[in-house]
């Protein structure tokens, strides 16, 4: 293979690429400013207005605090395994989180309403009010339920960066555990803190099956169960273009996500070679 | 899918730290385990105990012979491998092209391999779904429409291996990216062409075998979204195994569960397979 | 100012490791002892219970005749400089410097104006706002050491500072510590497993082995006059040679009496170690050693000569080694002085050589 027929061998992904998923973006795009067949900007309004808005406001709240309780959370469960004596704690609860951080969707829905629904097992034990589960408390429980492992495997490398000497070194300097973590340990720590609060944001934002799975959309307005209704709807016929414009929307929150947890991601690397 | 999955390789190797015990580790740990714990003890119970019956092990049984369950599951089967076939075929061969012979297209890849990324599913999906649709009436005079509505048959709609292929495409691209640089690809393919071997070969007895541990990773990843893969099916209408989860939730709540417990049974494999096999790979 | 600091029998035990056992030591205040020993002989765990890193399982470490074993490590008033990785990476040179400062809330202008003084006198003055990874090991070490003295500590410990970084800047920075040591007269504990560096900067060497002193002394006695066999062997090059007591206090090697260094041993058989300067080659068309090889080593040569069916090391000047080649049959001859003996173990002359020294 020459080096100037060395691209052929990308030329199959390449254009599977464009016609897979470069199709449905550009339809995606198209049909968000078009409607009845005229560029217009109608759709992009109404997908901020009203209940579409309500809905995003929604995504956005329950990803926001469950990037933020999760990414504590997280962060202290990750703390307290990197830091024990026994490695197969710290094995075990590293593997259990690759599992979790991916097992979202479906089956986590049905645990839950297992456990905390409204004949769960462990419901009644607690005393929950019939449609506990299926508030805005009950959704971010449950997409805890993978959010916590995501931000111990996002942690756990970057507190195994932590070098010991630098704590000795602080230490020898005079410095408490107080001292240490607000002068050298939370700073070197913030890119990574900051790229898994943004990470956790994103996958929050996007969930959408286990929402569906759980029928949530009754009382927690969002975004992705609203695109979902609008495109399987009968009643809602040329709602779809509004659908579209409402997923641009989505996809633009997705992009700022992913462009703020790229650059930290590599900083945070940097800091701890 | 997260972006992180846990098996990226660590830049700094963990010391041994001698920890001085501490009360609030073991508090943090024990609500850590209550949290994660008690909602697969309690699904587990919620399958075999009803206040009707006491405790039996019916549901598991009623699920083999549930409707749908065989051939949901041999739909996710098949999808899945054939997801497998198609992002190898087309990824591996294209990052070794870039590797050895196009270096200046490898932003361009590591640009289009993380996008997906940024791409909710359901909005992939709703771009999808307007495509196939406007396709429909675009292509309805053509010989392609027949393609198009065969890529979409419901008894292997091959349109969901597509869009798989896709979603799954970030994860294959890190795996056999971090694969290839292990292995320092450009070395060993120099050295086989320099004895005389022909590119099948050195593509069949050089790359293929020395990448074994990243294609199998990425092979069962892959096999873990497509099983788990919900809201594409759903919203362009099929019923593979996550679908049918669901669908029956309403009728047999007890068997979707134990469904639910099975799936979580089966990722808990895919990974620790995948693991072992970076495992042996590192001796 | 500056103290003295005492090691009273040190205990210290990790699983079934023995790290120290039973360390008596006393370092005067302003003097610069060297920790010298190969690893796990315990030198670096003594240096830790100084800064109170490590916390010994009986016995006392003393600073200025109190017990400071109970002194949390952020109190003690010992400042260190660790092998690597040490600095802040987050912080530049000059935050690094001051950060002890910081933390007894020294005003900032004071702090800054003190660190860069600091960074001077280390000789970096032109470096207080990069930051550590933008910094070469050696002005790490330079950064790490103004940070040691910063709070102007009663003792200075260094860990094995130079071991990480190229040879060069390890010899230039080594005497820049010991020019440093001698301005501010502060009493320093340097760890190394590098004899030649501890022989070359420290006022006096104490040997360890498995968490024992061996011995202590001024390098040149330490050199001179090795108090054990291990440390002649750490110590430098010993050639080993079988020899026999003759008389009382004199043995027989290589055809020639020598007066016997220390105590007669009960066996008549014994080696005989002979540091390679002790050896003496002159040409000879009869001599009964051979060159094997020569090694050039700039000021002088180290020959490796066959000899009895053994070899022996021998270090000649430069300018004499011209004659020297390898396959030249040489005579050797020792030099008349008092030689250390120790139990037999050998047949034929073997040379040993401390592993730092092998070229």
């Amino acid at each position: 293979m020459t080096r100037s027929r060395g691209w052929l061998g990308a030329l199959p992904l390449l254009a599977f690429y464009a016609f897979v998923f470069g199709l449905p973006l550009a339809a995606l795009l198209v049909g968000a400013f078009t409607s009845q067949g005229r560029p217009t900007l109608a759709n992009m309004r109404q997908s901020l207005e009203g209940g579409n808005l309500t809905s995003i406001a929604g995504s956005v709240q329950v990803s926001a605090v469950v990037a933020l309780l999760g990414a504590v959370l997280g962060t202290f469960l990750a703390y307290a395994v990197v830091t024990s004596r026994f490695a197969a704690l710290r094995h075990s609860v590293l593997t259990a989180s690759g599992v979790l951080a991916n097992f979202g969707g479906v089956p986590l829905a049905f645990f839950w309403v297992a456990t905390l629904g409204n004949s769960g097992v462990v419901s009644g034990l607690l005393g929950l009010p019939s449609g506990a589960l299926y508030t805005f408390w009950g959704l971010v429980v449950v997409y805890l339920y993978f959010s916590v492992p995501l931000m111990v495997l996002v942690m756990a490398p970057a507190l195994d960066g932590l070098r010991p000497q630098w704590r000795e070194a602080a230490a020898n300097n005079g410095a408490t555990s107080w001292h240490y973590w607000r002068y050298v340990g939370l700073p070197v720590l913030t890119p990574a803190l900051l790229g898994g609060v943004v990470l956790l944001f994103g996958g929050a934002f996007a969930a959408y099956a286990t929402a569906a799975a759980m029928g949530a959309g009754t009382v927690v307005p969002l975004v992705t169960l609203k695109i979902a209704n609008a495109l399987t709807s009968d009643v809602l016929i040329g709602q779809e273009n509004v659908a579209l414009a409402l997923s641009l929307n989505m996809i633009v929150i997705a992009g700022l996500v992913m462009a703020v947890y790229l650059p930290l991601q590599r900083r945070s690397t940097r800091w701890l070679r | 899918m997260a972006a992180v999955t846990g098996l990226e390789q660590p830049l700094v190797t963990a010391s041994p730290r001698t920890a001085r015990p501490r009360a609030w580790r073991a508090v943090v740990l024990l609500l850590a385990g209550l949290y994660f714990l008690v909602p697969l003890g309690a699904s587990l119970w919620y399958t075999i105990y009803t206040p009707t019956m006491g405790v039996s092990f019916e549901a598991y049984g009623e699920l083999l012979t549930a409707e749908g369950f065989a051939s949901s599951l041999a739909l996710s089967l098949g999808l899945g491998l054939a997801t497998i076939a198609l992002v190898l075929l087309l990824t591996l061969p294209a990052m070794l092209a870039v590797r050895l012979s196009a270096p200046r297209l490898r932003p361009v890849m590591e640009v289009l391999c993380t996008l997906p990324l940024v791409v909710p599913p359901i909005t992939f999906v709703a771009g999808l779904g307007t495509s196939l649709r406007t396709g429909a009436e675009v292509l309805a005079p053509t010989p392609f429409w027949a393609t198009l509505i065969a890529v979409q048959d419901p008894a292997f709609p091959i349109v969901l291996v597509l869009a798989y292929v896709v979603l799954v495409l970030p994860f294959v691209y890190r795996s056999l990216d971090a694969g290839l640089r292990t292995m320092d690809v450009r070395t060993l393919v120099e050295a086989a062409r320099n004895l005389g071997a022909s590119w099948p070969h050195v593509l069949l007895r050089v790359v293929v075998p020395n990448l074994r541990s990243a294609l199998a990773s990425a092979s069962f990843l892959t096999l873990a979204l497509v099983f788990g893969e919900f809201t594409v099916a759903r919203l362009l209408g099929y019923q593979p195994f996550a679908v049918w989860i669901v669908t029956i939730s309403g009728s047999r709540g007890q068997v979707s569960v134990a469904v639910s417990i099975l799936s979580l049974l089966l990722i808990w494999l895919l990974l620790l397979a995948v693991s072992s096999a970076f495992g042996r790979e590192k001796k | 100012m500056t103290s003295k600091v005492e090691f009273r029998d040190l205990r210290r035990i990790f699983g079934k490791t023995v790290a120290l056992d039973g360390l008596d030591l006393t370092i005067e205040p302003g003097e610069f002892v060297a920790l010298l020993g190969p690893s796990g002989c315990g030198k670096t765990t003594a240096l830790r219970c100084v800064a109170g890193f490590e916390r010994p399982d009986s016995g006392a470490v003393l600073v200025d005749g109190k017990d400071i074993t109970d002194v949390p490590a952020n109190k003690r008033d010992a400042g260190m400089v660790f092998q690597s990785y040490s600095l802040f990476p987050n912080l530049n040179a000059r935050d690094n410097v001051a950060f002890g400062l910081r933390v007894r809330r020294v005003p900032v202008a004071v702090r800054r104006a003190k660190a860069d003084e600091l960074l001077e006198l280390v000789g970096l003055p032109a470096h207080a706002d990069r930051f550590p990874h933008q910094l070469s090991g050696g002005q790490q070490q330079r950064v790490a050491l103004a940070r040691a003295l910063a709070l102007e500590p009663r003792v200075l410990l260094l860990d094995e500072p130079l071991s990480a970084l190229d040879a060069k800047v390890r010899v230039a920075l080594r005497e820049e510590i010991r020019r440093l040591q001698l301005d501010l007269g502060i009493t320093t504990i340097f760890v190394t497993h590098d004899q030649e560096e501890a022989l070359s900067i420290a006022d006096r060497v104490a040997v360890l082995r498995d968490g024992r002193l061996e011995q202590v002394g001024a390098p040149a006695e330490v050199y001179d006059r090795p108090a054990t066999p291990f440390v002649a062997e750490f110590v430098g090059t010993m050639n080993h040679l079988a020899g026999r007591v003759s008389g009382t206090g004199s043995v027989t090697v290589l055809g020639r009496t020598l007066p016997i260094d220390g105590p007669a041993p009960a066996d008549s058989d014994v080696d005989v170690l002979i540091r390679p300067e002790a050896v003496q080659v002159t040409p000879a068309e009869d001599g009964a050693a051979e060159v094997l090889v020569a090694s050039f080593r700039g000021a002088s040569v180290r020959l490796r000569l066959a000899l009895e069916g053994g070899e022996v090391l021998a270090d000649v000047p430069g300018h004499e080694a011209v004659r020297l080649t390898p396959g030249t049959r040489v005579t050797v001859r020792l030099v008349e002085r008092p030689v250390l003996v120790a139990p037999r173990t050998v047949t034929v002359p073997v040379p040993v050589i401390e592993p730092a020294d092998a070229v």
